[in-house]
């Protein structure tokens, strides 16, 4: 079994999101943004979306499986582009607002 | 100002303090739950794992039916496997054309179903004048791209077990004592209930390698019109379906995977063919042991009846277009064995998961099969059920028009339900399975189409049909002949 498989791994992860967490609401503080629940709930969308498309293309690879990995990379690697932009702009209208 | 503000019951300190309690002791009871299952995690028995039954995990309790998914249309008939399976007609049709190429030289059973099936008549025919002399002559020019995929096959296909030579009355009771005429019938054990024989033998059959099992009453209907050669039984004679055939357990396992993505040449269905016969012999032998009568019903083709509507009875899967079943875990990746017996079983129930709704609109085996076996259409009524019909002959046509190992798979190979247990395709069986309005087929169909494209349905044939030897998919490193042998 390797690590990517085990359950420390998921442990290893769920440290990171907690990092991940302290570091984007850090950030929103700097920069006076404040982090409303529907903001949290897009970056964790945001997040789910690049995590599933990195994870699809990983796993196509792993499956040998090259033209699943290359179409679903740009499919979902282009929304997810999309939406990122969208999320941050959005995140830095209400900046501006503020 | 501190000091002027109302105490609250339940103050955000206290809240941060209870929630931090509560955290701490689902946390460490998770932990508990989590040494529990690390013990018994079928995946902690390393090389036992299927054995432990740990790969049938699909709930099928949440996807049971009272009647099997298949619609009794009209009186029935028994399937007369000398003219309507391939495997029995065509080798008599051969038998009979050399000595004499007319349709009156025939046996009766063979005239009557040429009569009726034209078609059959042109395709067998070709088979024997055109396909077979070019497979030969390809099998020269190119055949040594495949050769170890072929030993591979011949490899799992070594082991045997004997033919059944007496008939059923006979070679399906369990006798003791030494030599003819001395031996026993062993008296049958008292069991406490077939709820507990049934799991019992459920056990059995996993830790003999099944991957799969299930039990179902034997329904009539499924059984042979007359028996095959090699059953201990007399082919020109209908058979009485004996007695004791009152259940039936099926066992299946799946074909190797990368080999199975690589077909129509690389694959072989001997793999799970020999494991699952293997399976099929032994539970057998246990059954008997108990001292009831079993008897073994494996592939390729040592059948007294059809196997695809007994795993549909037994609960196993479902009916696809294909005509082939699919099962949750192993989509129609899999080949089944069955045993008759009369051991009092508790039978399970059917179950659908959406495999029809799927079908209906998928399509993509009946677009991908290059012979054009599999209907694009709707179901027709065969022998008093409607079911999607395979045309057999046009599919045993195309298993002469390829090289590599026997028989095609493609089939398998392109359907969406034949997917690896990873994270991805598991969500993708969740969803379909349970959706009730299909909208989710139609989407994972297109994502499938987009996703695993496979090559043109004309490039699977030999060179000398204007194919390409083409395979659904590379073959593994150990398939791959030209790494490893060097030819002069
Ligand atoms: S085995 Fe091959 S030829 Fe036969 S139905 Fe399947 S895809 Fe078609
Ligand atoms: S490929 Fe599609 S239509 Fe064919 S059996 Fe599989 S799900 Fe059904």
């Amino acid at each position: 079994m390797s690590i990517f498989n085990s359950g420390f791994f998921w442990f290893i992860e769920g440290i990171l999101t907690c990092l991940v967490i302290l570091g984007i609401k850090t950030w929103a503080e700097d920069r006076g943004i404040k982090l409303t629940w529907w903001k949290w709930l897009l970056i964790l969308l945001w997040f789910s979306l690049a995590g599933f498309t990195l994870a699809f293309v990983g796993t196509s690879l792993g499956e040998n499986e090259p033209i699943a990995a290359l179409r679903g990379g740009v499919l979902f690697g282009v929304l997810t582009i999309i939406l990122g932009v969208a999320c941050w702009r959005l995140l830095s209208l209400k900046k501006k607002k503020n | 100002m501190e000091q002027n503000k109302p105490k609250t019951k339940f103050s955000r300190r206290s809240f941060l303090k209870a929630t931090g309690a509560t955290s701490a002791v689902l946390g460490l009871s998770g932990l508990g739950f989590f040494g529990y299952e690390a013990g018994r995690d079928p995946a902690s028995y390393t090389g036992w794992k299927t054995f432990e039954g740990g790969d049938q995990t699909f709930p099928r309790h949440r996807f049971t039916v009272n009647e099997p998914p298949y619609e009794k249309v009209g009186p029935t008939r028994r399937v007369d496997p000398r003219s309507e399976i391939v495997f029995s007609r065509l080798p008599t049709f051969v038998r009979y054309w050399r000595q004499d190429p007319r349709i009156e030289s025939l046996p009766e059973h063979l005239q009557k179903y040429y009569q009726e099936h034209p078609e059959d008549l042109e395709l067998d025919l070709e088979n024997i004048k055109v396909l077979r002399p070019k497979l030969m002559a390809d099998q020269e020019k190119y055949g040594r791209t495949f050769l170890l995929a072929e030993a591979w096959s011949e490899a799992m296909a070594a082991v045997v077990p004997p033919r059944i030579t007496e008939p059923p009355e006979k070679a399906d009771f369990p006798y003791v004592g030494w030599g003819r005429g001395q031996e026993k019938l062993r008296r049958p054990y008292k069991l406490k209930s077939p709820a507990k024989t049934s799991r019992l033998i459920k056990k059995i059959a996993h830790e003999l390698g099944a991957t799969l099992v299930g039990i179902a009453r034997l329904n009539p209907d499924w059984v042979f019109q007359y028996p095959i050669p090699g059953r201990g039984l007399d082919p020109n004679q209908p058979l009485e379906i004996p007695s004791h055939w009152e259940y039936a357990i099926v066992v299946g396992t799946p074909m190797s995977w990368d080999p199975m993505y690589a077909n129509p040449n690389y694959g072989t269905s001997e793999d799970a063919y020999s494991i699952s016969r293997i399976i099929a012999y032994r539970l057998a032998a246990f059954i008997k042991y108990l001292g009831y009568a079993a008897r073994p019903h494996t592939p390729g083709y040592s059948y007294d009846l059809m196997v695809p509507p007994i795993m549909i009875d037994a609960g196993l899967g479902e009916q696809a277009r294909s005509s082939i079943v699919i099962t949750p875990e192993l989509g129609p990746n899999f080949r089944a064995a069955v045993v008759t017996t009369n051991i009092p079983l508790k039978p399970d129930k059917p179950i659908k998961f959406g495999v029809e709704s799927f079908c209906k609109t998928c399509k993509i085996c009946a677009e991908q099969c290059p012979s054009g076996a599999i209907t694009k259409g709707d179901k027709v009524v065969v022998r008093g059920y409607r079911k999607w019909q395979l045309h057999a002959a046009k599919c045993y046509n195309f298993w002469n028009s390829n090289l590599g190992n026997m028989g095609c798979r493609l089939c398998i190979a392109v359907c969406p339900y034949t997917r690896k247990a990873n994270w991805l395709h598991r969500a993708a069986l969740n969803l379909s399975s349970n959706d009730p309005t299909g909208l989710s087929h139609d989407a994972l169909t297109q994502l499938q189409k987009i996703f695993y494209p496979g090559p043109n349905p004309q490039d699977y044939y030999i060179p000398s049909l204007g194919g390409k030897n083409a395979s659904y998919r590379r073959p593994p490193w150990w398939l791959r002949t030209e790494d490893f042998i060097e030819f002069e």
